[in-house]
């Protein structure tokens, strides 16, 4: 694609990329975070919020770089997961943005699919770091995930690296409306069936979903809506027998 | 002939009002939970179980077996129809077949899977009549090594199904088979990158990341601005309902040819019919003289596949009948339903029970008969389905599949993790991913690492197994092959394709 | 005739059982009101859900409410297990266990998110399914002193196959390992099927199963048995001796099915439910189906809670040293 924007144009998305891949870069600790603000309200039994975010950033800031140096002196020290997250996963994301500023991308498609699978591949090499490896002859249960996790790593940067050498489209389009409102319906569905019943639930989710349409026209969909929660409401539980709750708890009891 | 007489004697067994009645009913439930999306073949079998407690032993597995080879035959439904693949052996089938339903020709690309697989349906019961019993040897030659390449070359075939770019179809197999190993490791029972998800404890369900990377992705992108012009195109091109002469003509070889691949490859246990359906689509895109229809809508993409996971489904039967031993999870359900009925299959259950055994081959028989008589009028129906406006069909796959998906193992979690899959399947489209390949590594992941290490195990650690064993040689020797007729020409092109650009 | 007879009367408990589920919360009366469910922490039509199912099936006729069992999957029965002692104490939600969920699975899960002994309050013991030494069928052994000898002196060179880790083929192998005081290579297969069909084509040497899958395999001489680990010998394999009388007897093994309530679940729950599964154990029909399994159905005096409890303390007991050193 010629980019008759000029020199500043291209900086400037690269910029943006930048940004994007740092912010990728620390998208476990921001998910952790998110998550344990769940734990002042007493839900779940994870690290509350000030924990986490002291850890992570003693790890990113503190951690890392020493065992990066620590290991030129032949330190062993078995590390915390934290200080491995942003060893294995958050410094190379960094240097891959960094390089980013650098580069003429010559189709975004390609460059950040490859960069985004490799944070996939990265994340996936930290989270089986804890497995044991080959003992032996032997393969432990970390050998396959870690052979598998470097090959996607390698592969991703072949990837990537076409986006830098070959031209290709540039990134597509993303909506949002049909993402959030069909996520929002599954979500509700996952967390309603239990308490709220197949009935409900259904009726509920079909609304949601249809939401995530402009097309949508409201009479018409409740109509289709309640016909097809009906249909479920016999058909799963009746006809191929599943153990399913039908209405909302408080309404049996 | 003895073979005869036993066949006969299994006819009679069949055609008796309360079997054939049993025959019926499972080839139509079958043909339900395959439509349905999200809800697979082990689910339903699992859930049915209890039903055939009260009834008659052959009654009972000639019910389960329709159910199987009946969601077979509904499976290729929704894959053509919505993309959504209800089965690890008709991931392929979506591939060509959701677009010949694009291109208005859902009408064609359904009836030729039935046709097509009732075809192999056919041969494969034969089969099992005249050579179960020597087939059977196939399936024991095949220790871990011999597994370990033929998952290779499974791979393989994932590479060469890829429309697009190579490089991009070997990550997606790589990430595939990344996300396989989520769950527990069989050697030491160690729980991997499961952050401690009790759900995720047994590793990613097939259901749930098929359900996502195809419907839900299929959904969220069909919601794009822009799309419903699309749509709205396929709704006004829908042809003729049936398959042409040239339809015929050209899927013949190609149904000849998956039967054969399906027959063989169904006979080994494990992962036999997901590689049987891959296979024969390889082949078909390797000897077809323009590789380029594939993936854009060609009729041999659904029947090869179609044809070689129905004979695979007939042929899977073999090990259960002469050994006793169920060759998947399907098979132990039935094996199951025997104990129940106080009959323990064994090497000797084709003497001790001849009524069971034949007359379950003869009701495969019957049942692919029932199932292309249900099936083919039922296109004009399907086909009608496409013509609901999306605003209205779209919520209502939501809906199926997330209930399809809870009912798996009743787990909330499931349906959550399928949405995030369903994201990921978004993103994958965007950055022009294909998810098949993806699938593919999925399903043979475990399979090829569990058989690599229990090889290894076996042989205290020697590589040189793969290459000693004559089968494993000869399969890697083609898995080699192939591969490098795949990747070399892509390289070449590649490399053209750098050095014009750069003289630009 | 009778077979169409039959399923009109099936189809009709079919349909009754469900009516029943649908109508019983109307009369509110003593314990139990409505279904029960009961959790089977493995695949249907495995050994845990065919015992299960036999027990149930006799179960929901006393108490007069359909019994409906949930087959929940993962991690070795855990998943399931985790999730029954989360459950209500009401005795509305039972589970089926095991061996490996109610003591193998104590040493194997360092993080067991539940405790067989303090999250359960024990109801009655099911069924036993013994053991047996199973071997490739030119597997050079004769009888189980030979086995002994010979596995002793090529500890290095022998497979012994497993259904995974966790299951009753690796968790039994492993106390016969620890009992000849020997390390050989376990090779994990997917399950028992896989297993067999390695044992079978003489891919592995010898494995230790339980014993319903075994027998149509030994009486087609596809595989060899050396003994079953159990005090008696088997009506269902008359000339299997027992561990015994070959020469080995610290090797005892049996495979069991309990049924359990959540932690708290009152007394006189436990005890409907206790006389309710004692009174299935002594119907015949219920009898011959377990027996035609090869399991062994245990005495009046096995069957109590108390009785229960004791057994899933020593077997937890008997257990932990066995696999602690495994993982």
């Amino acid at each position: 694609m010629a980019d008759t924007m000029g020199h500043s144009a291209t900086t400037t998305r690269n910029t943006r990329l930048a940004i994007g891949f740092c912010l990728l870069a620390i998208a476990p600790q921001i998910f952790e975070l998110i998550w344990s603000i769940g734990t002042i309200f007493g839900w779940g039994t994870g690290r509350g919020p000030v924990t986490v975010v002291t850890s992570h950033v003693t790890a990113l800031l503190a951690g890392a770089p020493s065992a990066v140096f620590g290991s030129f002196g032949g330190g062993t020290k078995k590390m915390s997961s934290e200080v491995l997250l942003a060893l294995i996963y958050s410094y190379p994301l960094f240097v891959v943005a960094i390089l980013t500023l650098f580069m003429t991308v010559r189709s975004a498609q390609d460059y950040v699919g490859g960069v985004v699978l490799m944070a996939l591949a990265l994340f996936a090499l930290w989270a089986g770091s804890d497995l044991q490896g080959m003992r032996g002859f032997s393969f432990g249960a970390g050998t396959a995930p870690r052979m598998f996790g470097g090959l996607l790593v390698a592969l991703s940067a072949g990837i990537a690296l076409t986006g830098l050498l070959t031209d290709g489209p540039a990134m597509a389009h993303y909506s949002w409306r049909g993402p959030l409102f069909v996520m929002a319906a599954i979500v509700f569905f996952a967390l309603a069936i239990r308490p709220l019943g197949l009935v409900v639930t259904a009726f509920a989710s079909f609304m949601i979903a249809a939401t995530g349409s402009e097309e949508t026209r409201w009479l018409e969909a409740a109509i289709v809506g309640a016909c097809l929660t009906l249909g479920c409401a016999i058909l799963f539980p009746y006809v191929l027998g599943l153990p399913m709750p039908m209405f909302p708890r408080f309404l049996i009891q | 002939m003895d073979i005869f007489a036993n066949l006969a004697h299994g006819f009679a067994v069949a055609l008796s009002p309360i079997n054939l009645l049993m025959c019926l009913i499972g080839a139509l439930v079958g043909t339900l939970v395959g439509v349905l999306p999200g809800i697979g073949t082990i689910a339903t079998v699992a859930m049915l179980l209890p039903i055939t407690f009260g009834l008659p032993p052959v009654g009972a597995l000639i019910m389960l077996a329709g159910i199987y080879y009946g969601a077979q035959y509904g499976g290729s439904t929704t894959s053509i129809l919505v993309n959504i693949p209800g089965e690890a052996t008709s991931v392929v089938t979506a591939i060509d077949g959701h677009q010949m339903a694009k291109q208005g020709r859902a009408g064609p690309a359904l009836a030729i899977a039935a046709i097509g697989s009732f075809f192999a349906g056919c041969v494969a019961t034969v089969l099992i009549a005249i050579l179960g019993a020597p087939l059977t040897k196939l399936a024991l030659a095949f220790g871990p090594a011999e597994y370990f390449s033929l998952m290779v070359l499974g791979l393989i075939f994932a590479v060469v199904l890829a429309k697009g770019s190579v490089l991009k179809a070997i990550a997606m197999i790589v990430f595939g088979l990344l996300l396989s190993m989520v769950g527990s490791d069989i050697e030491t029972g160690a729980s991997r990158m499961a952050f401690n998800i009790p759900e995720l404890a047994d590793g990613l369900g097939f259901a749930t990341v098929a359900m996502g990377v195809f419907g839900f992705a299929e959904i969220i992108r069909n919601l794009d601005a822009g799309a419903e012009m699309n749509r709205d195109l396929v709704q006004q091109k829908i042809t003729g309902l049936m398959p042409t002469r040239k339809d015929l003509k050209d899927s013949t070889p190609a149904i000849l040819r998956g039967t054969v691949l399906g027959s063989i490859l169904g006979i080994l246990p494990g992962g036999g019919a997901v590689i049987a359906s891959f296979a024969a689509y390889t082949l078909e895109k390797k000897l077809a003289k323009d590789p380029k229809r594939f993936g854009r809508g060609a009729i041999e993409g659904v029947a090869a596949p179609e044809s070689a996971n129905n004979a695979a489904a007939q042929t899977s039967f073999i090990p259960l009948l002469t050994l006793g031993i169920p060759p998947n999870a399907v098979m132990a359900l039935m094996v199951g339903a025997m104990t129940i009925h106080g009959i323990v299959p064994g090497p000797q259950v084709m003497q001790k029970q001849p009524d069971l055994v034949w007359g379950m081959i003869a009701s495969m028989w019957i049942g692919n008969l029932m199932l292309i008589i249900i099936n083919l009028p039922l296109v004009g129906i399907w086909v009608r389905l496409l013509r609901v406006p999306y605003r209205l069909m779209f919520p209502s796959i939501v809906i199926f599949c997330a209930i399809g998906i809870y009912s798996v193992n009743n787990a909330p979690v499931d349906v959550i993790l399928a949405g995030v899959f369903g994201l990921v399947g978004y993103w994958l489209i965007k950055h022009d991913f294909e998810p098949a390949p993806l699938l593919l590594g999925m399903v043979l992941g475990p399979l090829m690492e569990e058989n690599l290490r229990r090889a290894l195990l076996i042989s205290r650690g020697d590589w040189s197994v793969f290459l000693t064993r004559p089968l494993s040689a000869v399969l890697l020797a083609i898995a080699a092959s192939l591969l490098l007729l795949t990747v070399l020409p892509a390289l070449r092109s590649k490399r053209d394709e750098v050095f014009t650009e750069s003289e630009n | 005739m009778t077979s169409i007879r039959a399923l009109a009367s099936s189809a009709c408990a079919v349909a009754v059982a469900s009516l029943c589920a649908f109508v019983a919360p109307a009369k509110a009366q003593t314990y139990p009101t409505r279904s029960i469910t009961m959790i089977v922490p493995f695949a249907a039509g495995g050994p845990t859900d065919v015992v299960a199912r036999i027990v149930t099936a006799h179960m929901a006729q006393t108490l007069g409410q359909s019994i409906i069992i949930e087959n929940v999957v993962g991690a070795g029965g855990t998943t399931a297990t985790t999730r029954a002692a989360r459950a209500a104490n009401d005795g509305y939600t039972l589970i089926t266990g095991h061996m490996g969920t109610h003591a193998a699975s104590v040493p194997l899960y360092p993080k067991l998110a539940y405790h067989p002994e303090k999250d359960f309050e024990p109801i009655a013991l099911l069924a036993g399914t013994p053991i047996l030494i199973l071997a490739r069928k030119d597997f050079p052994p004769k009888d189980l002193k030979e086995f002994v000898t010979y596995v002793k002196a090529n500890a290095e060179k022998v497979n012994a196959a497993h259904a995974g880790v966790g299951s009753v083929s690796h968790v039994s192998c492993e106390l016969l390992h620890s009992i000849l005081d020997i390390k050989p290579v376990g090779v994990p297969f997917n399950g028992t099927g896989p297993a067999m069909n390695a044992l079978v084509a003489g891919q592995v040497d010898y494995m230790c199963d339980q014993i319903v899958n075994a027998v149509p395999q030994i009486n087609a001489g596809t595989i060899k048995a050396y003994a079953i680990a159990t005090p008696e010998r088997n009506p269902s394999l008359p000339n299997v001796p027992t561990t015994a009388e070959a020469g080995l007897p610290k090797f005892q093994a049996q495979a069991w099915n309990a049924m359990f309530a959540p932690k708290g679940t009152s007394a006189a729950i436990v005890a409907t439910l206790n006389a309710a599964a004692s009174k299935a154990l002594d119907d015949e029909t219920v009898k011959k189906r377990l027996l035609e399994l090869g399991s062994v159905i245990p005495t009046p005096a096995e069957r109590t809670p108390e009785a229960l409890a004791t057994l899933v303390k020593n077997e937890i007991a008997k257990w932990t040293p066995v696999l602690k050193p495994a993982t």
